[in-house]
């Protein structure tokens, strides 16, 4: 029997139709529900055992209490600790997304290790002046660095400012040039919990969040701090319940601060938990700004832990113009990276144990550890312990000496997140006491009687400048610094609703956008005498004219000093 | 040789360009449709992100453009409707032509909808867990019925193919699919209905957007109806249009004046019954509907470029002024007026669709909400090029091969003799 | 969304938010992030992002030292038994759970086609138009809680479901399968300043019932009929009137939303 072309079609066509009766073609498509529900780009997340870990948060010195939710030890979820006695409970969105730095695609994880040791040695050996800038003073390793400059001929440790603290319970009225006191600024639980007990009058020339939830809010424009302070005095009073903050910096308000009465009362020199006695013989701290220019020939900036970013010019103007080796400790590309010859890539939190510093609005002396949750890559260097090798003091493990310290004082309390119990010092051996710090315990001191802070005088920048007239804008700063890394979520506040002003941009008013022809999301140069940066424009009808509010990458720091004129130019 | 294979399919008695001068047409549409298909791939394969919609215009031109020619294809059901079951006998003469354009706009809106839902593998979810409550289920079933019917209707239109009536087993099959013309013709009106209407019911049922809502009869709100009126007053009108407008391309005449005339009265009529609807629709809203709501509707029209003038538009000038120029006598006789009426018409329909999906989302709901503007990407523009790149081609074989106007060959015949008689006025039979 | 463990008494959850004490710090939209694994997606701007919450700032409409601003923070209002998404879905993907009142969405069975989107007037789902990416390695951070959803879906806020789950499955190993569930949403849980309370309405004297019965409560867009549970609340005139239509002649400049 031959079969011919038409028997062909008709079984071609006779099978599809009979595969039509088979359950064959039908679970094709609904397997097509299980396709669609599972596309390798879809990630499964981590499974495993639910466990709760503690820690405290060392993105910035406010250290609140963090409770993580872990599956394993991964950490998956970061909440704060309500019971704490500082941080209630409460994180910043930064604290809330830390667990995702470590994965951060543009962390930096490599550097010229050899290359850097070699260079810093050789300057160190012919006798150049070393100095070590410390952004974060206070820590068990800013001691570190001052006992390691006082080993070397010629070394010297820097910090950014004078130390001062703030105490907000005890104050019924704050005046604010500026500061992001309810966004920010301080301890976060800390300050909500005092907020009632304040008038909090809130000056400056763009209604920022800080002064929509303030009491008053005075749009003052920079420059006139000074003449309203002054008019201000007297009905702020001269008891020293009355507190002025001034985002020039504390030495800018100290006079006004002296003349109400406040210092020594609610601004006061900021504390510190003990140190070994052995200790007290390392290095003096000198302010950046008391440094000759063009001396320092080393310069090793931690930018590991940063309270504030010290602009750029501020610092190379203290370095010898002949061959400066400059070597950052950072885990960014973005702060003094882009200016050292060499930087070198240090852990994130929440890899590493260290402990943090008193906050600026903690009146006692606290102590307590950012107890590490994940281990740290491969290839990361630990500031303390490379300064402290180069300077060949004897290895250590110096923050359990610290704990030791504390714990031989006798003083103050510890607080244990787990229980949410305190119990004093005094009442626990030494071991328990580091246990307790190791499970991000947090001491906190007994009620001191608290110093004034020391006087220094403002640094005076200079005034209006003859290039001034081509700069039609006055510069104003979006908020507090942002952490030098941050989680890729931070793009819901930044780009996925226009929240808060992502640290690369700068904010027009639409008039002043029209006349510098710029369009919202555009690139442009934003100017001033100091330099240009690049960034993106956003516009804002919020924005008073004549203003350009600033979002505070470290690139448009570097060309931004308070009150400084500037224009935005189209790239 | 190959022009001669070519003609064997070309119908007796009809002219056609040479095959050389046809493949020189269909190029460059080819290549629109080659491009058009990349960006409608771009879409499908990195995602929907490639197109300018966003989480405040979900729909955009794609929706617009398929609410529009759903419509516009609604003259394939209307004049299956009027001529199988209304017996309007003349319009036998565009038929075909209708179920073609019915084809091409129905399988090209269905094509962009596949493009256009982010998981397209999930389409017949809506066929298997039904909601019976939202009037896009309703919509998805009645279309994906109705482009089925379409489908059989244009076979019997395609085995009529010169070629293809050779096969007996495919004349016979032609022969009794035919005898079903008239249940064909039923059931695509039926269905016809309820899609047509739904999807004005979309926008007529959002409680959450009082610029859109409308109240109705029972669940269904007006503009279910108004969307069934606009399309049958629109279908007629753009079977006007696409016949003089391939008449003119291939520069003969397909069918007699009178069904131009018919064509035009039936869409005028409908149109006006349209407008008289569409304006008391429109006064309810304004005056009760809307403000009911919490919505006063003059702030609809505060928001620049969507002034007032478009409500005007869209009742006067797309409306009212083609209704009137279809119903007069003396001004449908001239081609000319004739023409720019139908195209009104459709515009009209074009704007009222836009109105209801790009404008209603583009009005602010919250008091804090800016108005945004929508402007679609190329692979948007591309996707919807394609499908006009494929309407053109499968039109231009199905005309080139198929018997589309079954009054062309008299009319040939017809327009032969005139050549050879003196020249003079043309006596309308 | 199951209908079987069906408690007593049915719950139905709500918010009040106080719009006088929102700071607009954005630690609601990050923890909110963190719990639902909602990808980052920096291709996105305002208008295409994945923001279940999203913190808005509106103004009283003066200019220059009369400006006064405010935070208002918008999540799905979670409307009544007859919210506006529901009804409109082809494929039954959105629905109102009868043991809690949330209106929920399952991203398994939603097609993409948009419309509960055209239909919300609170502009509170959000699309999306990428692949869900995370940068290597931080896929080890998401919650084992929540499942990440895959491109071409709408999502928007579910009052944490999934703790609600978890709480009830707690309450369930307690012995007490059928007994009162109280949890708390990672936005509220979040929130420094404490202006988002979340607790059931059905509870007469929960904080939050009580609180939604005071002078000041207010929901948005109240006339549409939608009945929404999430109360705002604010001391100030201005700030009240955000709940309204918007009115003739009241015209933003585009880009703040």
């Amino acid at each position: 029997m031959k079969s011919t072309r038409r028997d062909l079609f008709l079984f071609a066509g006779g099978s599809a139709a009979g595969a039509l009766l088979t359950p064959a073609p039908w679970r094709l498509i609904t397997d097509t529900a299980l396709w669609s529900e599972n596309w390798p780009g879809v990630p499964a997340p981590p499974r495993g055992e639910i466990r709760t870990r503690f820690t405290n948060c060392s993105l910035c010195r406010a250290g609140c209490g963090v409770r993580a939710r872990c599956v394993g030890d991964q950490p998956v979820q970061l909440t704060g600790v309500a019971s704490h006695p500082l941080s209630r409970g409460v994180l910043c969105p930064f604290g809330l997304t830390a667990h995702h730095l470590p994965y951060h695609p543009a962390r930096l994880k490599q550097g010229p290790h050899e290359r850097a040791l070699a260079a810093v040695s050789a300057a160190i050996g012919s006798g150049d002046r070393v100095a070590v800038l410390d952004l974060q003073p206070g820590r068990t390793a800013s001691w570190t660095y001052r006992r390691a400059m006082a080993a070397l001929k010629n070394g010297v440790y820097l910090t950014n400012g004078p130390s001062v603290a703030y105490d907000l319970h005890q104050a019924k009225t704050v005046l604010s040039f500026g500061v992001p006191v309810l966004d920010g600024w301080g301890t976060p639980g800390n300050v909500i919990a005092a907020r009632e007990n304040f008038r909090l009058i809130q000056a400056e020339p763009v209604e920022s969040r800080t002064a929509t939830l303030a009491d008053v809010w005075l749009p003052v424009q920079p420059g006139d701090e000074d003449a309203t302070a002054l008019a201000m005095a007297g009905e702020l009073g001269a008891d020293g319940s009355a507190l002025v903050l001034d985002h020039r910096g504390p030495a800018a308000a100290m006079a006004l601060n002296q003349r109400l009465g406040a210092l020594g009362r609610t601004v006061v020199a900021r504390p510190e938990a003990p140190v070994p006695v052995e200790w007290r013989s390392a290095a003096p701290a000198t302010a950046l700004a008391q440094v000759e220019d063009r001396s320092i020939r080393v310069l090793l900036i931690d930018e590991s832990a940063v309270d504030g970013y010290v602009p750029w010019y501020q610092i190379e103007r203290k370095l010898v113009l002949d061959n400066p080796v400059v070597v950052t400790f950072t885990a960014s590309h973005g702060g003094y990276a882009r200016h050292a010859q060499y930087a070198l890539p240090t852990a994130v939190y929440p890899e590493i144990s260290e402990d943090i510093p008193t906050a600026i609005d903690s009146v006692a002396a606290t102590f307590r550890l950012s107890t590490a949750l994940i281990a740290p890559p491969a290839g990361i260097v630990n500031p303390a312990e490379w300064i402290a090798t180069l300077a060949g003091l004897a290895e250590g493990d110096t923050i359990r000496e610290r704990a030791d310290g504390i714990h031989d004082s006798g003083r103050g309390a510890i607080y244990t997140p787990a229980d949410g119990k305190t119990v004093a010092v005094k009442d626990l051996t030494a071991e328990a006491f580091w246990k307790s710090l190791g499970e991000a315990g947090c001491w906190i001191d007994e009620p001191r009687h608290a110093r004034a802070p020391e006087t220094t005088t403002a640094v005076s920048e200079p005034h209006a400048h003859d290039s001034d007239v081509d700069l039609p804008l006055v510069a104003w700063l979006a908020g507090p610094s942002s952490p030098p890394l941050l989680s890729p979520l931070m793009t819901k506040l930044y780009q996925e609703s226009n929240l808060r002003l992502a640290p690369n941009r700068v904010a027009l008013h639409p008039s002043d956008a029209r006349a510098a022809r710029l369009a919202d999301g555009v690139h442009a140069f934003f100017q001033t005498r100091l330099g240009r940066c690049g960034v993106d424009v956003t516009i804002d009808p919020g924005l008073p004219a004549g203003v350009v509010q600033l979002g505070t990458a470290p690139g448009i720091l570097d060309v931004y000093r308070p009150g400084i004129r500037a224009k935005v130019v189209p790239a | 040789m190959a022009d001669n294979a070519d003609r064997s399919f070309i119908a007796r008695g009809v002219k056609r360009c040479s095959t050389n001068q046809f493949l020189l047409w269909i190029a460059p549409w080819a290549a629109l449709l080659c491009f058009g298909l990349y960006a409608a791939g771009l879409c499908l394969i990195k995602g929907l992100n490639q197109t300018n919609m966003d989480n405040r215009f979900a729909f955009g031109l794609w929706i617009f453009l398929d609410l529009t020619v759903i419509a516009l294809g609604a003259g394939a059901f209307f004049t299956g409707f009027l001529l199988y079951i209304l017996k309007f006998k003349e319009l036998n003469a565009v038929i075909n032509s209708a179920v073609v354009i019915g084809l091409v706009c129905y399988s090209g809106a269905v094509a962009v909808l596949a493009v256009d839902v982010g998981q397209s593998l999930r389409a017949w979810f809506t066929f298997w867990y039904p909601n019976m409550h939202s009037m896009l289920t309703e919509v998805t079933f009645c279309i994906s019925c109705y482009l089925t019917v379409l489908a059989i209707e244009y076979v019997p239109i395609l085995l009529r193919n010169r070629k293809l009536r050779e096969v007996p087993g495919f004349l016979v099959f032609e022969f009794e699919l035919h005898k079903l013309i008239y249940m064909l013709a039923g059931v695509g009106a039926f269905l016809s209905f309820f899609h047509q209407g739904s999807l004005g019911g979309l926008y007529g049922v959002l409680r959450g957007r009082p610029f859109a809502f409308r109240e109705g009869f029972l669940v269904w709100p007006s503009t279910f109806f108004l969307f069934i009126i606009s399309a049958a007053a629109v279908g007629p009108s753009f079977i006007l249009l696409t016949t003089w407008l391939v008449e003119k391309i291939s520069r003969k005449r397909l069918v007699r004046p009178q069904v131009f005339q018919l064509l035009a009265r039936i869409s005028g009529l409908l149109l006006s019954v349209y407008v008289l609807a569409k304006t008391v629709d429109t006064l309810i809203w304004l005056n009760h509907t809307s403000p009911a709501r919490g919505f006063v509707a003059s702030q609809y029209y505060d928001w620049k470029p969507f002034g007032t003038w478009i409500l005007f538009a869209e009742i006067a000038l797309f409306g009212a002024a083609p209704a009137w120029i279809l119903l007069m006598p003396r001004l449908r006789k001239h081609t000319g007026w004739l023409v720019s009426a139908a195209g009104l018409a459709c515009c009209g329909v074009a704007l009222n669709r836009f109105v209801l999906t790009v404008q209603t989302l583009a009005l602010p709901t919250l008091s804090f909400d800016p108005f945004l503007s929508y402007l679609p990407s190329w692979q948007e523009t591309g996707t919807f090029l394609a499908v006009v790149a494929f309407g053109v081609l499968v039109y231009s074989f199905s005309f080139r091969y198929l018997r589309l106007f079954p009054e062309e060959r008299e009319l040939q015949l017809g327009q032969a003799v005139e050549a050879s008689e003196p020249a003079g006025v043309l006596v309308e039979r | 969304m199951t209908h079987a463990n069906q408690p007593t008494k049915a719950a139905r959850y709500g918010m009040t938010i106080d719009v006088d004490r929102c700071n607009g710090c954005g630690a609601c939209m990050v923890a909110c992030a963190v719990e639902n694994n909602i990808p980052p997606v920096p291709e996105a701007n305002d208008r295409k992002g994945l923001t279940w919450i999203r913190v808005f700032r509106v103004d009283n409409g003066e200019q220059g030292s009369a400006r006064r601003s405010a935070y208002v923070p918008m999540m799905c209002q979670h409307c009544g038994a007859d919210a506006p998404c529901v009804s409109v879905c082809p494929q039954h993907a959105v629905d109102v759970d009868p043991a809690t009142g949330i209106v929920g969405e399952m991203p398994q069975r939603c097609l993409g086609c948009r419309y509960c989107m055209a239909a919300c007037p609170y502009h509170a789902r959000y699309f999306n138009w990428w692949d869900p990416a995370w940068p290597p390695g931080m896929e080890k951070t998401l919650n084992p809680g929540v499942t990440p959803r895959m491109r071409g879906v709408v999502e928007k806020c579910n009052f944490c479901h999934g703790r609600w789950h978890a709480a009830k499955q707690l309450a369930a190993a307690n012995g007490q399968p059928d007994g009162p569930v109280s949890y708390t949403p990672a936005c509220v849980e979040a929130c420094p300043t404490g202006v988002i309370r979340f607790g059931d309405l059905n509870d007469a004297e929960n904080p939050v019932a009580r609180s939604v019965r005071e002078n000041g409560s207010f929901r948005l867009l109240e006339t549409l009929g939608t009945e929404p549970k999430v109360y705002y609340r604010s001391r100030k005139d201005w700030v009240r009137q955000i709940a309204a239509a918007p009115k003739p002649g009241q015209r933003k400049e585009n880009g703040n939303g």
